[in-house]
């Protein structure tokens, strides 16, 4: 064995001159584990190594994940900040930069008030900083106006849950488990496309005789390996999962003790999905009655089963009802809080889970305690060094932070580590809100579409120039470590945050040296809370490959399955889902008669901003493409990369189409991680589910037209 | 070496984490030599690899007149020496799977060596390593054997066998078909 070679644990190629720094991806919710190549002598990022050791992906990687280092160095970094002059940015100091910051931020506060001001976060970001950008804003700034880009990804699913369990962790089993489960429902979600290194586990339970069943319009790369694929209309999966909670019903597959036992509202139930034959389900569907039957009948009888979706029957008007009807499944089944059986959601972003549960929400404290709850503010206001009374009240969601720009209630904003000027729906709104803003501040390490937008730019770091810890899709908390020194003047985003709440006048709230400081402020912040941290410490971490929240002490084990013995209710019983069958916010009309619905290929994550500057990725995905069927292309006399205008009631773009008998003939897809005239945003729907206040992405009316072949760039009419 | 390379087309989600992985391997010169293709887009979302296939005797070695391609004693079909290459492209040519390529501004040819600084000392080749659905596997002879047999036995537990003439047909078909 060669001495290149690592001599203890499982083998990775050790090159002379380089050492191996473990640490995961930056991407989606899987988090893979990975190692960073670095050149000892240099100290540069070299290139990737697989980690094999690493008990969730074992060494797997998507294309995303294998070239996510080459963002560290980027020739695009943003190395100092950027102040607008004239139109044009321009390189300037930090203290020139917060010089202009403090001067318009406490401008806009002494006319205006202090909710004059917003924050926009995200959730790929560390749990420490996606904890102090909550404090930031209610302690720093003072303003009640903060959310963030999970919800336009996660908040149905939280809601959902929420309604159904008593808590929001988006899996109720480790993912290690999958392998030994003997069904698979997966719903609205391409999995092999949006969380690649999932796969193998499906696989690894395929091999042993697992059954797949998938529900999506598409025939995803997921769909073409399922035992039955239920090709849904977009939009319809409260009716789908009606039915199947009927034919559970009927057919006789009801864990009848488990239900009496552990779950509330079981006559409602059964009559609410009375009139949910299979063919009332598949009249509103389009799916054959035979399929629905048949995923019945294998879903009813798999001894473990596990129930998936993501943000395909999230992202819609009625996005919690979804997640409710479909966690109904598994709860009339008996399989939540069992071995290799339960709920889950996949997280889209890479801390999609943290993110969501230490402040960022409008209406949340850290730990998914409420601002509505005097207890929970009294407590956090006892971390935060500041009065109860001094807390500012809930404000409104993400798209909702539009409106007040729109009513001139919000004239300042800053965003951290988003681009809403991409992922929003209904773009033009957002685009004519970012213009109207007074003032507006970017973190982010390349100029993003809405950096575009600013007054000022802050160069922040990358995911591999800092360290803290993330929650992974299973709810494990994992350390991501710092690989290299912050490239340029860039400053990781806690310190950003922090130097800037010290020019409001709040620095004493915010004197952190490294990240660590803040992970121990934040275990405490969460500690009583549902999700209670308090218990993980990054030793601990790295001791036990990760640990899975609720830890409320040190010595507690952690928890990788959810509900073994009561779900977090007020009887300590599951909600199932009573929920009737609605349309969607908008459907085909005789001026729109198509369906629209958005999604990711593998090649992209999110706006785009960091893999569309990654030259493998975009050789693979250069532009957007509106995917339809031969049938549908034809009846417009489309062939395979021609150009086609689509229209919306909100607006129009030109793509080029991609025909495959892969989709339903009524439905066009168009992926969304593109931005300005490539935007397919700015046609989707700004309808938002009354609950979680999540645009409904994917479904809205369309109607399409044949333009004359144009080749090369596209442009916007 | 004791490991093989083995691939299960049915597998392939299309990912092309293989291709991306390939660049990242030590003298690859951040380009890929392996492939991803669609068996036919219009119909189905099925892809498969196709990677090098190390033949025991290579149609490209026997071709190359300068006889610049060598095999290591494991049995790995090497890229052509550049010392020896005369950049006449016999092996683009011979090859029936399409895998050599040629650099006409660097003047050589470059093919996938199974990663073979990796998988000399029985380390998975990039590709094997990072592909999610595990379709692309360095595993033992025996392993491989197992998983042969197991697939001929699932096709006739599911009753599903290859007809003349569809053979295109067929993988999806096995794994659910999208129909109307």
């Amino acid at each position: 064995m060669s001495d290149f070679i690592a001599k203890e644990g499982v083998q990775n190629l050790h090159k002379p001159g380089e050492k191996l720094i473990t640490t995961h991806c930056c991407y989606c919710g899987m988090q893979c584990g990975m190692h960073i190549r670095v050149n000892k002598s240099t100290g540069n990022v070299v290139g990737v190594e697989p980690r094999y050791d690493w008990p969730v992906t074992n060494g797997k990687m998507c294309p995303k994940g294998v070239t996510a280092y080459q963002t560290i160095d980027h020739q695009d970094r943003i190395k100092k900040p950027l102040i607008k002059k004239n139109g044009k940015f321009v390189e300037s100091t930090w203290k020139e930069a917060l010089d202009l910051i403090e001067k318009n931020f406490k401008r806009l506060q002494e006319e205006s008030g202090k909710d004059a001001l917003s924050v926009f976060g995200g959730v790929s970001m560390t749990n420490e900083k996606c904890y102090l950008v909550g404090k930031y804003a209610r302690v720093g700034l003072g303003t009640r106006y903060i959310d963030y880009n999970g919800r336009f990804c996660m908040s149905s699913a939280a809601g959902g849950f929420i309604q159904t369990f008593g808590v929001d962790r988006g899996s109720t089993l480790p993912w290690t488990e999958l392998e030994h489960s003997d069904c698979f429902f997966i719903a609205g979600s391409n999995t092999a496309e949006c969380h690649p290194t999932s796969i193998q586990w499906f696989w690894k339970a395929k091999d042993k005789g697992a059954k797949l069943i998938v529900a999506d319009p598409r025939e995803t790369p997921t769909a073409r390996v399922a035992d039955v694929h239920l090709d849904l209309k977009p939009g319809t999966d409260s009716a789908l999962a009606n039915g199947m909670l009927h034919l559970i019903i009927k057919e006789g597959y009801v864990d009848e003790e488990y239900v009496s036992k552990r779950c509330n509202n079981f006559e409602e139930l059964k009559q609410n999905v009375e009139k949910f034959t299979p063919e009332y389900t598949s009249e509103i569907t389009g799916v054959a009655v035979e399929k629905l039957i048949k995923a019945a009948h294998i879903y009813g009888m798999s001894p473990r089963s596990v129930v998936m979706f993501a943000r395909g029957v999230e992202q819609q008007s009625k996005g919690v009802d979804n997640v409710r009807l479909y966690s109904s499944m598994a709860l009339l089944r008996g399989q939540v809080g069992k071995f290799a059986s339960g709920v889950a959601t996949f997280t889209g972003q890479g801390n999609g889970q943290g993110g969501r549960e230490h402040g960022q929400k409008s209406d949340l404290l850290p730990g998914y305690r409420k601002l509505t709850d005097p207890a929970a503010v009294e407590y956090i206001s006892s971390i935060w060094g500041i009065d109860p009374s001094e807390m500012p009240k809930p404000g409104v969601s993400a798209y909702e932070m539009f409106g007040e720009i729109e009513k001139g209630n919000i004239r300042g904003m800053h965003v951290i580590c988003s681009n809403p000027a991409v992922s929003a729906p209904n773009l033009e709104h957002i685009w004519n809100g970012f213009k109207k803003l007074d003032f507006l501040v970017v973190s982010d390490f390349f100029l993003s579409e809405t950096a575009s937008f600013a007054d000022v730019v802050l160069p922040a770091t990358t995911w591999a120039e800092d360290e803290g810890t993330t929650t992974n899709i299973e709810g494990r908390v994992i350390r991501i470590r710092k690989v290299t020194e912050p490239i340029g003047e860039s400053k990781p985003d806690w310190e950003i945050l922090s130097l800037i709440a010290e020019r409001m006048g709040k620095g004493k709230h915010f004197s952190y040296k490294k990240a660590g400081e803040i992970f121990e402020e934040f275990r405490l912040a969460t500690k009583g809370g549902k999700a209670d941290y308090y218990g993980i410490t990054w030793d601990r971490i790295d001791k036990e490959n990760g640990v899975f929240w609720p830890c409320p002490s040190e010595d507690h084990p952690g928890t990788p399955t959810m509900f073994e013995e009561s779900f977090y209710t007020e009887n300590g019983k599951a909600n199932l889902g009573i929920v009737g069958w609605k349309e969607a916010g908008e459907v085909p009309t005789q001026d729109y008669p198509l369906f629209l619905t958005t999604g990711r290929v593998v090649f992209h994550y999110l706006s785009g901003n960091q893999t569309r500057r990654v030259d493998f990725l975009m050789e693979q995905c250069p532009e957007p493409f509106a995917e339809m069927h031969p049938a549908l292309a034809s009846r417009y006399q489309l062939e395979d990369g021609d150009m086609v205008k689509l229209k919306t009631p909100r607006s129009h773009m030109t793509v080029k189409t991609k025909i495959t008998k892969a989709i339903r003939k009524d439905t066009v897809f168009v992926p969304y991680h593109w931005g300005k005239e490539l935007a397919v945003n700015q046609l989707t729907s700004d309808c938002l589910d009354p609950v979680s206040r999540m645009p409904e992405f994917k479904v809205c009316s369309l109607q399409i037209e044949k333009l004359p072949t144009k080749k090369g760039v596209l442009t916007r009419e | 070496m004791n490991k093989i390379m083995y691939l299960e087309f049915e597998r392939c989600i299309g990912c092309r984490a293989c291709q991306a992985a390939c660049r990242e391997c030590g003298d690859h010169d951040a380009k890929e030599r392996n492939y991803v293709e669609y068996v036919d887009f219009t119909e189905s979302r099925q892809t498969y690899p196709m990677l090098c296939m190390q033949c025991k005797d290579p149609a490209c070695a026997r071709v190359c007149p300068a006889n610049a391609i060598q095999i290591t004693d494991e049995g790995v079909v090497l890229s052509a020496m550049e010392e020896k290459c005369i950049g006449c492209r016999n092996c683009t040519f011979g090859c029936p799977f399409g895998i050599p390529k040629f650099d006409f501004e660097e003047n050589k040819m470059y093919k996938c060596d199974m990663c073979y600084d990796r998988s000399k000392h029985d380390i998975a080749p990039m590709c094997a390593s990072v592909c999610p659905s595990e379709a692309i596997r360095f595993i033992d002879f025996d392993e491989m054997q197992q998983l042969r047999r197991r697939r001929s036995q699932m096709n006739l537990v599911e009753g599903k066998k290859p007809q003349e003439g569809n053979k295109w047909e067929y993988v999806p078909e096995f794994f659910g078909v999208y129909t109307d």
